[in-house]
């Protein structure tokens, strides 16, 4: 086995008195979907966090491409290629889907000294990611992204975090929990896509359905610890069920 | 949710427009209303430069107040900062003998510190915009009276008269000119900046902005600054308008230039911003009084005609947005459920109280005695 592009040993985060997360590792290749399961309170999202740059762990190492690295912010963590489309998408519904994609990071170009927005160059870029990296045409750029549907706004958040040129590691926090089985489709294959390009896909999921269909290796969480690393292939949605809810550990 | 396969509605085609339609329609209503009932006086030059000079005033603040009305904040501290500046700006002119030149600057930057309080106040110290703006509403207005003792400071150089009143021969007035000039800056500023997307992006998703890495409190700051700032222009116009400031002047700027922004389509609930439609309701509410003064009106009638304006149009946006517009089957089949049941029993008592207490008062009455 190569070693993995992102590397994380040992994780421990304390809330308080509260563990939630123990000595946990977790490993990520390039080109490969791993997906994160278990039940509610297991860690995931504080999992996704810590790499993410969101929370700081309490204890343990990470390592990206063999290098080390920590966190102080996730805006570090994007510096580093490593970022996270969340389960609520946080899109400004009001703007239209390019000031959507480059919120925070918005081309601009010089007038007579002054600053300003270029909001043309920021429709074809958008234009190109969606169509080059995603293969999704929206019908119309002008309307606001509140009228999107489910899947062509989670294409926008996508394509906002692979806009990045140096992003190695997407983290997608539940994207297919709020769509209807149309949209679910479009977007494990915009996952499968993403996965093609090289990019380390870390798929936290509460469906088992999509978690077989698209991912690689599947490492469950149990409160707080990891319980297992499953090849998708090698394994059934009963054996996973069973690492979820601690059947062989009561067995 | 929508899909983008079906075919664009004749509602989603409009969706774009609605912020203007509202106001121009009303603007459309008032003059042909007018040139039926009063066609001579309303239609005559000096009127209509009235109804410019006036919505000129009022023009920069609503500028500024779309920003942080897009912000979902509010403002309600304009009329004082305005009394306040020009106050200002009257003693040192008066008092020190500042020239005009640098006295005006002066008073427009000490407004964009008043609102620089507003914004740190709201950001920092956390109080909700409504409350600290209040609050923050009294405390100018009090240092104004404080300063002016009463007095009214009258009889200022050209240069700030030609602010508040000048013409360009053959042209509009120069505080058009003005105000004009800053809803132009405030739409470029919406459209093409960094403040004004981020404006829109914190209005329309605080926690998405956050999670982008916008600094939400730094833009809520600026949006304040702004508002400061264009309130202090005001008072310097308004100032020049009638050559003399007093304490308790611009009273009601708050409200008038909140329902102008309101009526013009831009959202309380934040992330929908209208420029252009700030413009219309500006310029509907000056037609709006103007009107009501050519008809001779009672004054005090303006107050009803303001608020049954904004209510009716925001309803009417409200009504706009509502997906669902038939889904309940209007308003008639509201009135059949249980609970629309209820809601007309609970009025019909109230309203019923209200009879028999005046059918009893007009029942026991005697001959009013004049008293003293």
């Amino acid at each position: 086995m190569t070693e993995p592009l992102v590397k994380m040993r040992g994780i421990t985060k304390r809330f308080g008195g509260v563990t939630a997360l123990d000595n946990v590792d977790l490993d990520a290749q390039a080109g490969e979907v791993l997906a994160i399961v278990g039940d509610n309170g297991a860690g995931k999202s504080t999992l996704i966090k810590v790499l993410t740059g969101v929370y700081q762990a309490t204890s343990g190492e990470m390592f990206l491409d063999g290098q080390p690295i920590s966190f102080s912010s996730h805006a570090d963590a994007i510096q580093h290629g490593i970022d996270a489309v969340y389960q609520t998408l946080a899109l400004a519904d009001h703007l239209d889907p390019a000031a959507n994609m480059f919120l925070g990071n918005e081309l601009t170009k010089t007038i007579m000294g002054v600053t300003v927005l270029d909001n043309k160059r920021m429709r074809t870029e958008t234009e190109r990611v969606l169509m080059e990296r995603l293969g999704v045409q929206l019908k119309s750029l002008d309307a606001p992204t509140e009228s999107l549907s489910g899947g062509q706004r989670q294409a926008v958040a996508i394509a906002r975090a692979v806009y990045h040129d140096g992003l190695r590691v997407l983290v997608m926090d539940e994207p297919t929990a709020a769509l209807g089985p149309q949209e679910t489709a479009r977007t494990l294959k915009l996952i499968k896509t993403l996965k093609e390009q090289g990019l380390a896909v870390i798929l936290i999921s509460h469906s088992l359905d999509d978690v077989f269909d698209v991912s690689d290796r599947i490492h469950v969480q149990r409160r707080g610890r990891c319980v297992g690393v499953v090849k998708t292939k090698e394994s059934t949605t009963q054996d996973v069920l069973g690492l979820i809810v601690g059947a062989e550990e009561a067995a | 949710m929508t899909t983008a396969t079906a075919p664009r509605t004749l509602n989603e085609r409009l969706e774009p427009y609605i912020a203007i339609i509202g106001p121009i329609a009303m603007i459309l209503a008032v003059l042909v209303f007018m040139g039926i009932a009063e066609p001579t006086r309303y239609f005559r030059t000096t009127n209509l430069n009235l109804i410019l000079l006036d919505a000129a005033l009022y023009m920069p603040m609503a500028m500024a107040m779309t920003f942080v009305i897009t912000q979902r904040g509010i403002d309600l501290s304009i009329g004082s900062i305005a009394a306040l500046s020009g106050i200002l700006m009257a003693f040192l002119i008066k008092q020190y003998g500042f020239s005009v030149y640098v006295a005006v600057p002066i008073a427009i930057m000490l407004g964009a510190l008043m609102g620089l309080i507003n914004g740190l106040i709201i950001t920092r110290l956390n109080v909700p915009d409504l409350i600290g703006t209040l609050a923050m509403d009294l405390v100018y207005r009090g240092f104004a009276l404080v300063l002016a003792k009463g007095l009214v400071l009258a009889r200022f150089p050209d240069f700030l008269t030609d602010i508040g009143r000048g013409q360009i021969p053959g042209l509009v007035p120069i505080p058009v000119l003005i105000g004009i000039a800053t809803m132009i800056a405030g739409y470029l500023l919406l459209t093409r900046t960094y403040f004004g997307r981020y404006t829109i992006a914190i209005g329309s998703n605080p926690e998405a902005a956050e999670l982008t890495g916008i600094s939400v409190n730094r833009h809520k700051v600026y949006a304040y600054v702004l508002c400061g700032a264009c309130a202090a222009l005001a008072g310097v116009m308004l100032t020049g308008k009638l050559n003399a400031i007093q304490a308790t002047s611009a009273p009601y700027f708050n409200l008038h230039v909140i329902a102008a922004v309101v009526v013009g389509g831009t959202s309380l609930f934040g992330g929908r911003a209208s420029m252009l439609g700030s413009f219309a309701g500006v310029l509907l509410l000056s037609m709006m009084i103007n009107a009501l003064v050519t008809l001779r009106i009672e004054f005090f009638w303006q107050s009803v005609a303001s608020g049954v304006v904004i209510v009716s149009s925001v309803a009417l946006y409200a009504w706009m947005q509502k997906k669902d517009r038939d889904g309940a089957g209007g308003w008639l089949a509201a009135l059949q459920t249980p609970d629309g049941q209820k809601m007309l029993r609970f009025s019909a008592a109230l309203i019923g109280v209200l009879i028999a207490l005046l059918a009893i008062g007009a029942a026991f009455a005697v001959d009013p005695t004049p008293s003293g």
